[in-house]
């Protein structure tokens, strides 16, 4: 087994519904084999994976659709019943913020004890220790026993350990999302760095951009098996639409050829990004895209979380070489409250065909109080008695 | 074991660090705490309630209690260690054989502490240092294998089985009084006239035998006969194998049941 790859052969583990319904005879542990009582739910359900050395693959799927399972039997924190799972080389997990922390001891200490727990000899540790701290931001912190850390400071902590030390794949569940926007974005970019080296990441996130910035690869879990598995863009649209309970209409879609789609932001009228607006407020969807083509297209899609399109729109922006911005403005945003995905495709010579797919980006609309619905169409009512006649 | 020495070095501190943190005496109190109740005992049954005449009585009482304590202590932060480390066990992945052999390490240093400070004071009070004290090493690493064996086996036990720990500390006061410390076993009145009590005492239990062979080391300077050592042997032998044992059946699920 090479360093960095990771292998899932139809592997299956199941869990007792009841765990207090587990037969706890003395008797049991000696003669117990194959014997299980109760019923079972199966996390994974012969999940078959293949990962490369230096990959970055998104683990999404609904909350019980068996992705921190399928972290935790990667880590070999809890055994498979059947199947293999393998991780080639060094693993490091994190799995839950401050786990493997003892909590009086001070952040430097907790280095050592993480370092440890994950396999590490103390010199390795110490080599690394100057950049550990020095990427968790902590300062003074360090010399402080956890017990007074925050969330954020947790992350960054247990981040950085993870992020530092040698390690060939690195298991992260959700965690990312309690720190603050630049250390998220640090940390992206740490784990980018990482993949150069040849580390593999898998990554389990209800954050679409965040799997959008790191993985060029999502595998969809749905009740214990793979449901998809291909580009990220592709899986998280097959995601979005499993969300929106119609798990059997989810087709494949074809990505467009020429044209690529590098970026894709939204932005309000002051062109800060974000990702949550208000019904009315303007709406920007920057993009970059990069050629050559003699007559680059690009097209806007906005769909509901079931994955039917609500608005499409497209533009051609004629022949581009190198990397080009495009910006499209909606003024007025004209949808309530909801989740929605923007989807982008482009296209050399025709429109790309409706349903392509390069990038896809959530857009979350606030609840509005007065109305109900997809489209916005508030307006004003009059009432006016009639004159009775005479 | 040796590739995770490291990782020991740590559990350890961390454990001495757990407990009795913020407390003025801190690490002392892993001392105190026998010192008084050894204290406690000697006066009662050397001074109130003098059950034997034996010379030095404070002495053999106290060689043959830290093995006693050693045992107790250690069975005591073994039972609940795993099920305190749950976190720990069930998110990240490590030998987990480490948090029953750091409680047990710890008690260990507790041990190794009283014994260093008991075997000058029971050199002098006998006046010479006989050649049997070079058996006291081996004893004492049979013993250590005895209690870490133990401790693996009730702290994998009670993660599966939550009846484990109460059981152990209910079964101690009794396994205590049964244990022959203050008093040799052919010492206990009734015993001389009926041999196999005496030989039940003795060899029944086997937390008696590492008494006594400490105890004649320390008190009197006598190195335990070859058939002793070799009872210790099997005994620590076998609980190393149980303990094992124990964590091959019930350790892989740890981090699911606890």
């Amino acid at each position: 087994m090479r360093p960095g790859e990771v292998t899932l052969e139809h592997a299956s583990r199941s869990f007792l519904l009841r765990p207090e319904e587990r037969a706890r005879t003395l008797k049991e542990l000696f003669v117990r084999r194959g014997r299980r009582d109760g019923a079972r739910v199966a996390a994974l359900d012969d999940v078959t994976l293949h990962i490369e050395p230096g990959e970055a693959v998104g683990l999404v799927g609904r909350n019980g659709a068996g992705k921190t399972s399928t972290l935790r039997c990667l880590a070999g924190i809890v055994p498979l019943d059947s199947g293999r799972a393998q991780c080639g080389g060094r693993v490091v997990s994190l799995l839950e913020l401050g786990a493997g922390f003892g909590a009086d001891f001070t952040g430097r200490e907790n280095v050592f004890l993480n370092g440890a727990l994950h396999g590490f000899e103390k010199e390795e540790i110490e080599e690394r220790l100057e950049d550990i701290v020095a990427f968790s931001e902590l300062g003074e912190f360090v010399d402080v026993p956890v017990r007074a850390y925050s969330a954020g400071m947790y992350l960054r902590l247990g981040f950085s350990i993870a992020a530092f030390l040698d390690v060939d794949v690195l298991l992260i569940d959700e965690v990312l999302a309690v720190g603050d926007e630049s250390f998220q974005r640090k940390c992206l970019r740490r784990i980018a760095e990482r993949m150069e080296e040849g580390a593999t990441l898998i990554l389990v996130s209800h954050d679409p951009s965040a799997i959008e910035r790191v993985c060029r690869r999502v595998v969809v879990l749905d009740a214990g098996s793979v449901r998809f598995d291909d580009t990220t863009a592709e899986g998280l649209l097959f995601y979005h639409r499993l969300l929106g309970a119609r798990p059997d209409d989810a087709r494949r879609e074809r990505r467009g050829p020429g044209v690529d789609v590098l970026g894709l932001q939204l932005r309000d009228s002051e062109d800060r990004a974000r990702s949550a607006f208000r019904s009315g407020e303007t709406v920007r969807v920057a993009l970059s895209v990069a050629g050559p083509a003699e007559r680059a297209v690009v097209a806007i899609e906005i769909r509901d979380s079931d994955g039917s399109r609500l608005f499409r729109t497209d533009t051609t922006l004629g022949a581009i070489e190198g990397e080009t911005e495009v910006v499209y403005e909606i003024p007025r945003l004209g949808l309530l409250g909801g989740d929605y995905d923007l989807v982008v495709g482009a296209g050399d010579h025709d429109a790309p065909p409706a349903g392509t797919l390069d990038r896809i980006v959530r857009l979350s609309v606030s609840e509005t109080f007065d109305a109900e619905g997809l489209v916005d169409l508030r307006g004003e009512w009059r009432v006016r008695e009639r004159e009775p006649l005479r | 074991m040796l590739r995770y020495r490291f990782l020991f070095e740590q559990m350890v501190r961390r454990e001495l660090r757990q407990k009795y943190k913020g407390s003025a005496l801190g690490l002392l109190w892993y001392l105190i705490n026998p010192i008084v109740l050894m204290g406690a005992y000697v006066l009662v049954f050397s001074v109130l309630l003098r059950v034997a005449d034996i010379p030095d009585y404070p002495l053999f009482v106290v060689a043959g209690m830290i093995v006693w304590v050693f045992f107790a202590q250690a069975m005591l932060a073994a039972a609940p260690s795993m099920e305190q480390n749950a976190p720990l066990v069930r998110k990240v992945r490590f030998p987990r054989e480490a948090i029953p052999a750091a409680t047990a390490l710890v008690q260990l240093a507790t041990f190794l502490v009283m014994l260093a400070l008991l075997a000058p004071v029971a050199v002098a009070i006998r006046g010479s240092l006989e050649p049997g004290l070079l058996a006291l090493p081996v004893v004492v690493v049979l013993l250590f294998a005895f209690v870490l064996g133990l401790s693996m086996a009730v702290s994998v036990l009670h993660a599966h089985y939550r009846d484990v720990e109460p059981v152990v500390a209910a079964a101690l006061l009794p396994w205590f009084f049964v244990t022959p410390i203050f008093l040799r076993v052919e010492d206990i009145p009734g015993v001389s006239s009926r041999q196999w009590l005496g030989d039940l005492l003795e060899w029944g239990n086997p937390v008696a035998p590492f008494v006594s062979a400490v105890r004649e080391l320390l008190y009197a300077g006598a190195a335990p006969s070859l058939g002793h050592l070799a009872y210790l042997t099997v005994a620590g032998l076998g609980a190393l194998a149980l303990g094992m044992l124990c964590f091959r059946r019930l350790g892989r699920e740890l981090a699911v049941v606890l």
